[in-house]
């Protein structure tokens, strides 16, 4: 399809035609594009959300094969399945994995998809932004990853203290793929952050003021602000040590006037708030699912704000407690150490207020509620033997063990992924339209809650029984043969748990095909506007804004109260819930720039990255005209995304329905294909009016939310 | 409004979970002993031998009570609230009060934990500044990481130049306290020895203090705990702290320089060899390549061959007094062996290994001037070079 097309002039009020590419330059992909291409240009916060999904689990399995690796190395004492540098990259790259291509993108995908819903607004504030995030952060992915095939990966750690993440000691250039990868991935995380912090400020449907927000959505925007002002420090902390390595700076080089500490405050202060960042979203998901569960709402909801919001402000104060046995002097450690404690008050109330919200509730243990309530006790026990190294004396004993190793995982993993596992099950039916099995959801929740207690529970004794950290392997005479074959044995069993997760995807994808059962929009009887629409979501998401008189909204518009104070049904959820099939509602258009855009960021870091030769000086030919041609495409996609038509024309010269009455329902019928049929595999199909000029049909109600801005 | 009849199922499953969090309490009781055994486990942070570590074990017990506690309690909490709420086959249809929260256990169940946690930073406080006493007749030594073995420095007269350089095993007097200067020659390593302390940094560029006593006579294990490359995992070190008469007799055997072989002798033939072939990188106090004449006093050279070490670290282990030391190679391998009739004698195998290939048995980048290469020796280099490292007491 050619960038530069000739079209029909659009119609202007006055009558007069306008050139459709004004300024001569590109315009919108057509609506008319169907299938796998339509997503690489779509703006749609909910493909988006899909891609974020996909992309995310793809490496899910990449870092849990590393951690296989890791686990199969570490079984037995003196082995030799990996040599000391392999394996340095391997858990180094499981690390930056889990973190930034897992764990991070997994939330963005729930929070892309359900934010925009859970407000009742119909996309996000920025929507080729948005899209730019998610492209972005693939190509962060891929260029981090491609590591393995040019020369090795990073080996210096996920937190690539210099200086043996220096040139002198890590001479070759997996760090500098660290470097340049985790830059790309901060802009696209940073970029995003902004825009959902716009779309919460200003796109909530009429009536939603703040404290009518569900729990997952003010959650999600706590993240954001982390996001905001934590991705700065680490972006300055890679640009340093980016200098260090390709340029000859010496800001980490204490022998020419500079300091290795500076690398560990810039990173933590980045690297604590990135906990905060992990765990969040999985907070606000099983703040969620448990209150749907128990048949009640959840128990003090402005506590369980008001902590959110502490915990973000806190986790800004006690990053050096990453730091007690570097030297930093008393006085520092204690401050730390009294901060880092006293965070444990607004996590502890929150726990308690899940436990409660269970209290004389009727809960019913479906795979999404039997993963929340593991993800509170898995958590749990994460954060208690978190208080224990919070304390700065025993963290001397404690710090750079597999003590910490098992705590960190039991929040991230026993409370982050567990999460995010429980959001699947339960939001799967609104964003494909069928339901994953719920027996072989709990069989994949039973091997993962055994593998990790195993895992994850022997790490904490080998830890206090001295084994230390990123230790390619270890002796016989030290003790720790058992508990790591343990270890190791629970590791496989969590493998196994994620084999079945993808097994279950598939055999329930095929049950729906083979049977194709209509769910509608609210099978589990839940309170937040995304059950109120169609599932799976029509692109529209809402065929009218929502007025909003309450938290929980859709829940109180089903239910009212007794004198008992128990909920009792007052409307059935089919008179409640929103109707498929509406038309005439503008949409945001696609478009080429983001994908384009975010092509531009590797090509320019290969550049820089292979330039030069090492320690000869001799400059690199191909790898400058790489550098030089990511500049080019950055460059002519920034001029490309300005300048393009702020709609597509295409859209209203085809599907311009100025004459049919979107109140009529033949007419509908006529011209939309229904949404509901369309399960799970969301094509446009050809000829769908989606967007048409604003004026006509019911929809053209002066509110702001709408629109969406900034297109 | 009570509908599910519960009165008689309740009590017995109460018990059962009552009996559950009692049994966990126990079993973590019982775990906490024996984690405190270090049989076979020479490394173990929980078997204190020394009054830094066993002030902040004590401290320890606290803390893992209380968390404990809270364990049970909460973990316990929700199994009740999970078993005693669950949808019921038998239930009649109602749905349950929709209760929204209750401001006092917000504010109570705020409080609490805040409280407990400030009588747990009392004392947090106290032992971070305790930790930081030093004794006034406290020795000095200087401890000095580097990839991938630790040197140790005295300078028993504190006349600025240190009087006994060796590597690998800190020789200690028990009873007294030890203050450590920790420091790097390239990366940043940490010093650990759990039976004896927590750990520090050794950050290049500074100088980290530290502390360690041992209560008694006896071998303490460590290790480096801060990445730091390759060999991270054999980076290792050992506390032996020596009763006063020993410790004297040590500080007088390590002050002697190395003995020259007798001419003739196959150690005199690994004197040579040492001198064209190891000389570069390792010191053995009285002899110096640089120097004219060669041989020199018996007082170790602290900044040996003035920084034309071939190294990117500068040094490598001072071998005068090797085989006074229980393992070599950053502590890694055993320097005495079992011979056939169980006497304990200089393991020439592991010392013919390690000239032979030191790269293949741990891992370093000699190329990239870290760590010690592979000198393509033959055989009878080897065996030359072994009979004189043996006679280095």
């Amino acid at each position: 399809m050619a960038l530069i097309e000739a079209r029909t002039p659009l119609a202007i009020g006055t009558g007069e035609p306008a050139r459709s590419n004004p300024s001569g330059v590109f315009a919108r992909p057509t609506t008319a594009q169907t299938g796998w291409k339509s997503w690489l240009t779509s703006v749609d916060h909910k493909k988006v959300g899909i891609m974020y999904g996909i992309g995310a689990l793809f490496f899910f399995f990449v870092g849990g094969f590393e951690a296989l690796l890791i686990r199969a190395q570490l079984a037995q004492p003196g082995s030799r399945l990996l040599s000391a540098d392999v394996y340095n990259q391997v858990y180094t790259m499981h690390g930056v994995t889990m973190v930034f291509f897992f764990v991070m993108p997994m939330a963005a995908a729930f929070i892309n998809y359900l934010l925009p819903l859970q407000i009742g607004a119909r996309d996000v504030a920025f929507p080729r932004l948005n899209a730019f995030s998610f492209w972005c952060w693939l190509g962060a992915a891929i260029f981090f990853n491609s590591s393995w095939f040019l020369g090795g990966g990073a080996d210096g750690g996920w937190f690539a203290y210099p200086p043996n993440t220096s040139v002198t000691y890590s001479p070759g250039h997996g760090m500098d793929f660290y470097v340049f990868g985790l830059a790309i991935a901060g802009i696209s995380s940073l970029v995003s952050s902004i825009n959902l912090i716009v779309t919460v400020i200003n796109l909530r449907a009429p009536g939603m003021t703040w404290f009518k927000v569900p729990v997952f959505t003010w959650m999600a925007l706590v993240t954001q602000f982390l996001l905001a002002f934590s991705l700065p420090v680490i972006t300055v902390a890679l640009f340093l040590l980016g200098f260090d390595r390709n340029f000859g700076s010496q800001f980490f080089d204490a022998a020419h006037g500079g300091d290795p500490l500076l690398w560990q405050h810039l990173f933590w202060i980045f690297g604590h708030p990135e906990v905060y960042i992990i765990i969040l979203p999985s907070f606000g998901i099983i703040s969620e699912i448990i209150p749907v569960f128990s048949r009640k709402p959840i128990f003090g909801y402005p506590f369980m704000v008001f902590s959110g919001i502490a915990i973000a402000f806190m986790g800004f104060g006690v990053w050096a407690h990453h730091m007690f046995a570097s030297g930093m002097g008393p006085m520092s450690v204690m401050a730390f150490s009294l901060a880092t404690m006293f965070i444990a008050v607004p996590t502890g109330v929150k726990v308690l207020n899940w436990v409660a919200t269970l209290y004389g509730g009727k809960l019913s243990f479906k795979a999404p509620m039997v993963w929340a309530v593991g993800t509170v006790a898995m958590f749990t026990i994460g954060g208690l033997s978190g208080i224990t190294h919070s304390i700065a004396p025993v963290d001397y004993q404690h710090t750079d063990t597999y003590h910490i190793v098992g705590h960190f995982h039991y929040v991230i993993f026993g409370g982050g992924v567990l999460g995010l596992f429980a959001g699947a099950y339960f939001w799967w039916p609104k964003v494909f339209g069928w339901m994953l099995g719920d027996r072989m959801g709990k069989v994949h929740f039973a091997f993962t809650l055994i593998g990790l207690n195993m895992t994850f529970g022997a790490m904490h004794i080998l830890g206090l029984q001295g084994m230390a950290r990123r230790y390619f392997t270890y002796s016989d005479y030290q003790g720790f043969g058992f508990w790591n074959l343990i270890a190791s044995i629970g590791a496989f069993a969590m493998g196994f748990g994620a084999l079945l997760f993808a097994a279950n995807v598939w055999l329930s994808y095929r049950k729906h095909k083979a049977n194709p059962v209509e769910l509608g929009p609210d099978p589990w009887d839940a309170r937040s506007l995304e059950w109120m629409v169609p599932s799976p979501t029509p692109e529209y998401n809402f065929s009218e804004i929502p007025e909003i008189a309450e938290l929980d909204e859709f829940w109180h518009r089903k239910y009212g109260h007794d004198e008992d104070h128990r909920a009792v049904r007052i409307a059935a959820t089919e008179d409640v819930a929103q109707k498929p099939g509406a038309t005439g509602i503008h949409l945001p258009s696609p478009s080429y720039w983001p994908i384009v855009l975010a092509a531009g960021l590797p090509l320019l870091a290969y550049g820089v990255m292979f330039h030069k030769e090492r320690y000869s000086g001799e400059y690199t030919a191909w790898a400058i005209g790489v550098g030089l041609l990511g500049v080019i495409v950055i460059v002519a996609a920034i001029f490309g995304w300005v300048m393009e038509p702020s709609t597509d024309p295409e859209a209203d010269g085809g599907h311009h329905d100025h004459d049919h009455d979107p109140a009529d329902p033949s007419a509908a019928a006529l011209e939309a294909p229904a949404e509901a049929e369309e399960s799970g595999t969301a094509e446009l199909a050809e000829g769908e009016p989606v967007a048409a000029l604003a004026g006509s049909g019911a929809q053209a109600s002066a509110t702001s939310n709408e629109e969406t801005t900034g297109e | 409004m009570s509908v599910t009849p519960r009165s008689r199922t309740r009590p017995a499953v109460t018990r059962i979970i009552a009996g559950l969090m009692l049994a966990a309490l126990l079993a973590a009781g019982a775990g906490c002993a024996a984690i405190r055994d270090d049989e076979g486990r020479p490394l173990n942070s929980l078997s204190p031998k020394g009054p830094s570590a066993q002030e902040i074990d004590d401290y320890i017990v606290q803390v893992f009570g209380v968390a404990g506690i809270i364990f049970v309690l909460v973990e316990g909490g929700i199994l009740f609230m999970a078993w005693r709420f669950r949808h019921r086959k038998d239930d009649d249809g109602t749905m349950p009060v929709q209760t929204h929260g209750n401001f006092g256990l917000e504010i109570g169940w705020t409080i609490a934990p805040a409280v407990i946690l400030a009588v747990l930073a009392v004392g947090s406080v106290r032992t971070i500044w305790d930790l930081e006493e030093r004794d006034a007749d406290a020795l000095t030594v200087e401890v000095i990481g580097q990839q991938w073995w630790w040197e140790f420095r005295y300078d028993l007269d504190e006349d600025g130049t240190p009087d006994i350089i060796t590597a690998n095993q800190m020789v200690v007097p028990a009873g007294r306290m030890i203050d450590l200067d920790l420091k790097s020659n390239d990366v940043i390593h940490s010093f650990w020895i759990p039976e004896l302390n927590g750990k520090k940094d050794a950050v290049p560029g500074r100088t980290n203090n530290w502390r360690l006593e041992a209560d008694e006579p006896g071998l303490y294990q460590g290790t480096c705990t801060e990445f730091c490359g390759l060999s991270h995992a054999y980076m290792r070190a050992e506390v032996k702290a020596l009763s006063p008469a020993d410790w004297e007799q040590w500080l007088e055997d390590q002050q002697e320089p190395a003995e020259v072989p007798a001419a003739g002798t196959l150690a005199a033939e690994g004197y040579a060899e040492f001198q064209t072939l190891c000389a570069s990188c390792h010191q053995v106090n009285g002899f110096d390549p640089d120097a004219d004449p060669q041989e020199t006093d018996g007082v170790p050279s602290p900044d040996y061959r003035a920084g034309n070490v071939p190294l990117a670290a500068g040094n490598a282990p001072n071998l005068t007094h090797l085989m006074s030391r229980n393992r070599f190679a950053g502590n890694l391998f055993p320097l005495y062996a079992e011979n056939g009739e169980g006497e304990l004698v200089p393991n020439e195998s592991d010392l013919g290994d390690w000239l032979r290939n030191p790269v293949q048995k741990k891992p370093m980048a000699p190329d990239q001037r870290r760590g010690m290469p592979n000198l393509n020796l033959t055989q009878e280099q080897i065996d030359a070079l072994v009979a004189y490292l043996v006679t280095l007491q």
